[in-house]
C-alpha cells in the first residue's frame, strides 16, 4: 500500500457533507413556512427572509459592530491563551506551585464567570480592560487544563529512552513533553474560542455602547427582534469561522495527528 | 570475551504508596558478553522490565552492583519497547535520528543505511500514524541501533504482532543484531522468540524475580527461519517450557493449598 492510498482514505468524503447541508436548508425553509402560514409577528419571531433583509436597511453598522465584538474576542483570546499556557507550564514544572495555584484555578472555574462581570466593572470601571479581563477568565481555563494534561501525559517509554541516553529534563521537555501537548492544547483552544465570544457578548451586555452584545440588548428595548436575530446569525457564523480556523491551524501544525 | 554488562547480586525493592515494600527482583546475577544475545523469559510481572531499566540506568537498584563496560568510551543503550513508542510528531527519518540528536552525534548517514536495511526506503517522510504496526516496529528497531549502542535492550518487542509478521520481524532483528555485531538483551514471555534470537536464555521466577535456570541455545550464530524446525531449537524450547511449567504448577499448588480449610 502506498502512502498516497493511506492519505486518501483519511480524507473526508464530499458525500458526508450532503446530509447536514440538506438538513440545514430544510430547517430554514420550514422556519420561513411556519412564520408565513401562521402569520407570526416579526417582533416575536422573524422569518429568515426578514432577517436577511435587516442587513441591507442601512440603519445598523453591521460591519462596524461585528468588528468591535470580534476584536474584543480575539484580543481576549490571545491573552487568555498566553496566560493559560504560562500557567500550564508553571504547574507542570513545579509540583509545589501546582498545589498552591490549583485551588484558585478550580474555584475560578466552578464559579459561573458571567456572575463576575458586574463586579469587574465596579473594580476596574467601564473600560476595555474589564471587558478583556472577563474574556481572559473565560478562555484561560480550558487551555490550562488541556495543556498541562498534554505536558504530563507522555509515553513513559519515551521518557525512559531519553533518560537512558542521559538526556536532561530540559531535553525531555523540548523533545517529548512540548510536542506531546500540542493536540491537547488545540482541544483547549476549541473550547476557548467559544468562551471568547461568550465573554465578549456578556461584557457588552453589562458595560458597552457598541458591539453585537450591545446591539442585542438595544434590540430588546426597542422590540427590534429581527435585528437581534441578525446579530445571532453573525455570531453563529463568527463562532463557526473561529472554530474552523482552529481546526485548520491544528491540521497545518500537526500533520501527524488525527483524532481517534 | 569481555562482559558488556555484569549484574551481581542485584535486588530491587519498591515502596508502594501505602508504604508496603514489594520485592521486584532478588539476588540476580548474570553477565552479557560482547556480541552476545541473551534472553530473559519469565511470567508476567516477574520484574523482567525492571531489570532492563536497571541495566539502562533509568532506575537504580536497591542491592548489588551493575558493571557496564565503557571500553569504547560511553556506555550507551538502545531500547526497543513493546508498543514501538515512536514519537508520533516525528517522521520515520526523524524518529530514527533521535538518539543521534540526543547524543550530539552527527553521522546522519547511518539513518539512511538503517532505513534501507529495514526496507522502508520511500517512507522517510511518513508519520507513524501512516504506518502499519509491523512498519512501526521496524522503525523502533532502527532507532535502537542507529547510534551503535553498547547494548540493545528489547522489552517484549513483538507483543501484539500477528504470528507471520512476527516471525519475519524476528528474522530481520536477528540479522540486524549479527550484521551490526551488536550485544543485545531480550525480555520476553515468548519461548520461541527467545530461542530463535538468543545464545543463552535465563528463566526467571514469579515475583520476587530470581533466575532459576540458564539454558544455552546450541544453534549456529547465523540463524534463518528453517532453524525453527531443528532438534536443538526444540530441545532449548522444551527445557525453558518445562522449567516455567514446574514453577507454574508450584504456584497453582500453593494457591490451592491457601484456599483449603
Amino acid at each position: 500500500m502506498s502512502r498516497a492510498t493511506i492519505r486518501r482514505r483519511n480524507r473526508p468524503r464530499l458525500a458526508g457533507y450532503a446530509l447536514p447541508i440538506l438538513s440545514f436548508i430544510v430547517g430554514i425553509a420550514l422556519w420561513e413556512l411556519i412564520c408565513r402560514v401562521f402569520k407570526v409577528p416579526a417582533f416575536l419571531f422573524p422569518p429568515p427572509s426578514a432577517i436577511a433583509q435587516i442587513y441591507f436597511t442601512g440603519r445598523i453598522d453591521w460591519v462596524g459592530q461585528t468588528l468591535v465584538t470580534l476584536n474584543e474576542a480575539l484580543f481576549g483570546l490571545v491573552i487568555g491563551v498566553a496566560v493559560g499556557f504560562a500557567i500550564a507550564l508553571v504547574i507542570t514544572l513545579s509540583g509545589v506551585l501546582n498545589k498552591i495555584l490549583m485551588p484558585y484555578i478550580v474555584a475560578l472555574q466552578v464559579l459561573p464567570k458571567v456572575a463576575i462581570a458586574p463586579i469587574l466593572y465596579i473594580i476596574l470601571g467601564f473600560s476595555d480592560t474589564s471587558r478583556i479581563l472577563l474574556i481572559v477568565i473565560l478562555t484561560f481555563f480550558p487551555i490550562v487544563i488541556n495543556t498541562s494534561t498534554g505536558l504530563a501525559d507522555v509515553d513513559r517509554n519515551l521518557v525512559h529512552l531519553l533518560k537512558a541516553l542521559r538526556a536532561s529534563d530540559r531535553t525531555i521537555f523540548w523533545k517529548v513533553r512540548l510536542p506531546n501537548s500540542l493536540p491537547y492544547f488545540f482541544d483547549g483552544l476549541k473550547i476557548g474560542v467559544s468562551g471568547a465570544l461568550v465573554g465578549a457578548i456578556v461584557a457588552e451586555f453589562v458595560s458597552s455602547s457598541k458591539g453585537l452584545g450591545f446591539l442585542i440588548l438595544n434590540s430588546q428595548y426597542t422590540f427590534n427582534t429581527t435585528a437581534a436575530f441578525g446579530a445571532f446569525v453573525i455570531l453563529t457564523v463568527l463562532g463557526l469561522l473561529l472554530y474552523a480556523g482552529v481546526i485548520l491551524l491544528g491540521r497545518r501544525l500537526m500533520p501527524w495527528y488525527r483524532p481517534n | 570475551m569481555t562482559a558488556t554488562v555484569a549484574v551481581e547480586k542485584v535486588g530491587m525493592t519498591y515502596t508502594t504508596v501505602k508504604g508496603d515494600e514489594v520485592v521486584a527482583l532478588q539476588d540476580i546475577s548474570l553477565s552479557i558478553e560482547k556480541e552476545e544475545t541473551v534472553a530473559i523469559v519469565g511470567p508476567s510481572g516477574c520484574g523482567k522490565s525492571t531489570l532492563l531499566r536497571l541495566i539502562a540506568g533509568v532506575e537504580k537498584q536497591t542491592a548489588g552492583r551493575i558493571e557496564r563496560a565503557t571500553d569504547e568510551g560511553q556506555f550507551v543503550v538502545g531500547y526497543v519497547f513493546q508498543d514501538s513508542s515512536l514519537m508520533r510528531w516525528r517522521t520515520v527519518y526523524d524518529n530514527i535520528k533521535l538518539p543521534l540528536e540526543v547524543l550530539n552525534k552527527r553521522n546522519y548517514d547511518k539513518i539512511d543505511e538503517l532505513i534501507q536495511m529495514i526496507g522502508m526506503k520511500g517512507f522517510e517522510k511518513a508519520y507513524p500514524i501512516e504506518l502499519s504496526g509491523g512498519m512501526q516496529r521496524r522503525v523502533s528497531i532502527a532507532r535502537a541501533f542507529v547510534h551503535e549502542p553498547s547494548i540493545v535492550l528489547m522489552d517484549e518487542p513483538f507483543t501484539g504482532v500477528d504470528e507471520l509478521t512476527k516471525e519475519g520481524l524476528q528474522h530481520e532483528l536477528g540479522t540486524m543484531i549479527r550484521r551490526r555485531h551488536a550485544t543485545a538483551m531480550l525480555v520476553t514471555h515468548d519461548i520461541e522468540e527467545a530461542v530463535f534470537l538468543s545464545d543463552r536464555i535465563f528463566v526467571m521466577s514469579r515475583r520476587p524475580g530470581r533466575i532459576v535456570e540458564e539454558v544455552p541455545v546450541n544453534l549456529p550464530a547465523d540463524r534463518d527461519p528453517s532453524m525453527r524446525s531443528k532438534l536443538e531449537f526444540f530441545e532449548a524450547a522444551k527445557r525453558v517450557r518445562e522449567r516455567l511449567l514446574a514453577m507454574h504448577a508450584m504456584s497453582v499448588d500453593l494457591e490451592a493449598g491457601a484456599g483449603a480449610p
